[in-house]
């Protein structure tokens, strides 16, 4: 049976947050921090707020959940909870944001790929159609990936300093 | 391996103490960023001159250093960094934007890092359209790690380097646009701040500075004996630098560019994460001007070229080699390594408690090593060894923690490595290697009766899974080793445990294991 220490995480605001050992030391940071023996008050977190703090312990204790043995949840199942879980962030960026600021804080990988992926997905969303009314000429499809890719530096050029 | 940025520490411009930062760097990804100032003088600014004021910062520094050091650009240097700026001039600056902030929008307080490990989650196509988004946009997704990653995803070991990564991938991605019309225009940025990007420019730039090359306190050795190598060196586990062992070596007539071309012509050779033939590696190690060259490493140049096998020779110091009792199931124990000035190995400890010998063919290699107690300063190994953390170039190192060196007691052992010469590296050494020209050098690890005992320790450690390397059966590698020692020498190993056992009863000397505090020799693996 594996241990239910309690560690408490005090968030930048003040806030504390109890967890169980098993949840906290998804965070690399704080499991060593727990190795090097500062974990017999609360832990202080000073780059992490409590609502974000909040979301990283919901992401945790899902994911530590997900892999005992009792609630085996299936990877698909996870998958779709873990898009469910950024899409509310989607709508709200800035929390997506320190999201990525407090995983990358707190070395949790799978978060940290998980957020980092969004924002990728959201830049590509954003990319086409690129605007080009002021590009005087059109390209074929079968040359575009080639041609955007090249023109870059003239359209850079253009862009940036031409307008 | 870890790596993390290290920056150079705070300017001063006359002769003036600066207090102690006190500051602990953990180095965990997340630390990477200190901000630090870093200062450019505008007056001094030349077109290929940089002057930039240094200081020792880290931890052990007692004071800081007094007097101007400048740093000095490779004279090939490209204005690539399109007039990026490191972080501290923007309080020097007289308008107070940083374009770097501006044309990021909502991304802007991400780290450098973070950013950029986002951007190499995109395609090639979207780093170029995102590159016209904005200046900021367009210094950050003309990064060349990211394009370099790109071209070694895309064409793996072929691809024919022209200029930059970028155009190696427009070249090789889509070979019927002529890449000669498009270029770097290299557009000039005036208002873009960031330490990331700057040190990172600058690494990639910098010429190793004299002093860092001066200290030579390695002992030299020539037509010693196999007896009083042992007693003097291998036994006390003592580096050392033997000259005159490697007359005779065919390889030191025959081994240039056109030779190995010629002879391995059409074989490729294990280069970071890729596999490349000669020719296309000469063709990159000529142009590239990077903070981490890849470095050709080849275990099986042996195997993929017999030939080669045989323009050399192990040193008389080093015929004993224990492993070969395993045949062809031995761990790797043999490389050829070929790069160029400024390639090189960050701080590691051999694997599987192995020493080494490396033999410099052509070029010129400079090592700092240190002894298995003592951590080199910036290095943080995880306490199982498994995992090392480091600065993220050979040059960052220097720049930073080098100084801090001159300082200690236990000084590192420092030499300069040239053709003809042999190194001595006892196991368990930390070390450091950097080209200071394109060198050629073969590298063997090898147990002898000396280290046999410790080796097997190290094999037979709770997780030698994650430590044990060169090889595919890393948990049953200590049983077959023992099995087939104990079939060619029988008895053996237990005559080197009891005379180990009257050795230590004598000297009430703590085991190899005990003695190594925070730099339990650890797992050697190269990241790229």
């Amino acid at each position: 049976m594996a241990s239910s220490r309690k560690i408490t995480l005090r968030s930048s605001d003040g806030e504390s947050f109890e967890v169980e050992e098993a949840v906290a030391v998804e965070s690399q940071t704080i499991k060593h921090m727990i190795e090097d023996d500062c974990a017999d008050n609360a832990i202080p977190l000073p780059n992490v707020t409590s609502k974000i703090l909040a979301k990283v312990i919901e992401y945790c204790k899902k994911h530590v959940d997900a892999s005992k043995a009792e609630d085996r949840v299936n990877d698909e199942d996870l998958k779709a909870w873990d898009a469910a879980f950024i899409k509310v962030d989607q709508v709200d960026q800035a929390t997506l944001f320190d999201l990525i600021l407090a995983a990358n804080y707190l070395n949790i990988k799978s978060l940290l790929d998980l957020t980092c992926q969004t924002v990728a997905d959201m830049i590509k969303g954003n990319l086409f159609p690129v605007r080009n009314e002021w590009l005087n000429f059109t390209f074929s499809i079968a040359n575009r990936e080639l041609v955007l890719v090249c023109l870059t530096e003239w359209v850079a050029h253009r862009r940036l300093f031409c307008s | 391996m870890l790596r993390f940025r290290t920056l150079l520490a705070s300017p001063y411009r006359k002769r003036k103490k600066q207090p102690k930062t006190g500051r602990k760097t953990r180095a965990t990804r997340s630390d990477a960023v200190p901000r630090k100032q870093c200062h450019r003088t505008d007056e001094l600014r030349q077109p290929h001159q940089l002057e930039t004021v240094e200081q020792e910062e880290e931890e052990e520094e007692a004071e800081a250093e007094d007097g101007e050091l400048g740093f000095h650009l490779k004279s090939s240097a490209r204005s690539n960094a399109h007039g990026v700026q490191p972080l501290g001039n923007l309080f020097l600056s007289p308008n107070a934007t940083n374009s770097r902030n501006t044309g990021l929008g909502a991304l802007q307080n991400l780290t450098d890092e973070l950013l950029l490990e986002i951007l190499g989650l995109l395609s090639a196509t979207q780093l170029g359209i995102l590159a016209t988004v904005s200046k900021s946009f367009y210094i950050f997704c003309n990064h060349e790690p990211l394009w370099r990653n790109l071209v070694l995803e895309a064409l793996g070991g072929d691809f024919s380097f022209n200029r930059s990564w970028k155009s190696t991938y427009v070249a090789g991605c889509h070979p019927s646009f002529d890449v000669g019309s498009v270029g770097d225009l290299g557009l000039e940025i005036r208002d873009f701040y960031s330490d990331y990007v700057f040190q990172s420019w600058l690494c990639a730039n910098l010429e190793m500075k004299p002093e860092w090359l001066e200290r030579d306190n390695i002992v030299r050795k020539r037509g010693i004996s196999v007896e009083e190598f042992v007693r003097s060196f291998e036994e006390p586990n003592k580096p050392v630098l033997l000259e005159g062992c490697m007359d005779g070596w065919l390889a030191l007539e025959k081994w240039n560019r056109d030779y190995l071309v010629k002879t391995c012509s059409g074989v490729r050779f294990s280069v970071g994460p890729v596999e490349m033939r000669l020719e296309d590696y000469f063709c990159y190690s000529d142009q590239t001007r990077e903070e981490r060259p890849l470095y050709l490493f080849d275990p099986k140049f042996g195997e993929k070229v017999p030939v080669l096998g045989l323009d050399y020779e192990v040193p008389v110091y080093f015929r004993e080699d224990l492993f070969s009792v395993l045949g062809n199931e031995r761990p790797d124990y043999r490389w050829i390594i070929i790069g160029p000035s400024g390639s090189g190995s960050s701080f590691h400890i051999d694997p599987n408690s192995t020493s080494a010998w490396n033999a410099v063919i052509t070029g010129s290699k400079k090592w700092v090593l240190f002894p298995p107690d003592v951590v080199p300063p910036g290095v943080h190994p995880s306490p199982d060894g498994a995992e090392v953390a480091c600065p993220v170039s050979i040059n960052e190192w220097f720049m930073n923690f080098y100084g801090a060196t001159k300082s200690w007691k236990k000084k590192p052992v420092e030499c300069i490595c040239k053709a003809g010469e042999v190194i001595f590296v006892p196991s368990g050494w930390w070390h450091m290697v950097i080209n200071l020209e394109e060198s050629i050098a073969i590298t063997q690890n090898y147990v002898s009766s000396r280290n046999l005992l410790n080796v097997l320790d190290f094999l037979k450690k709770p997780n030698a899974s994650t430590l044990v390397s060169g090889t595919r059966d890393r948990v049953n590698l200590h049983d077959k080793f023992k099995k087939a020692v104990e079939a060619k020498f029988p008895g053996k190993i237990d005559q080197l445990m009891l005379e180990a056992e009257d050795k230590a009863a004598l000297q009430k000397k703590p085991s190899f294991w005990d003695s190594v505090t925070d730099s339990k020799a650890g797992a050697f693996t190269f990241s790229f």
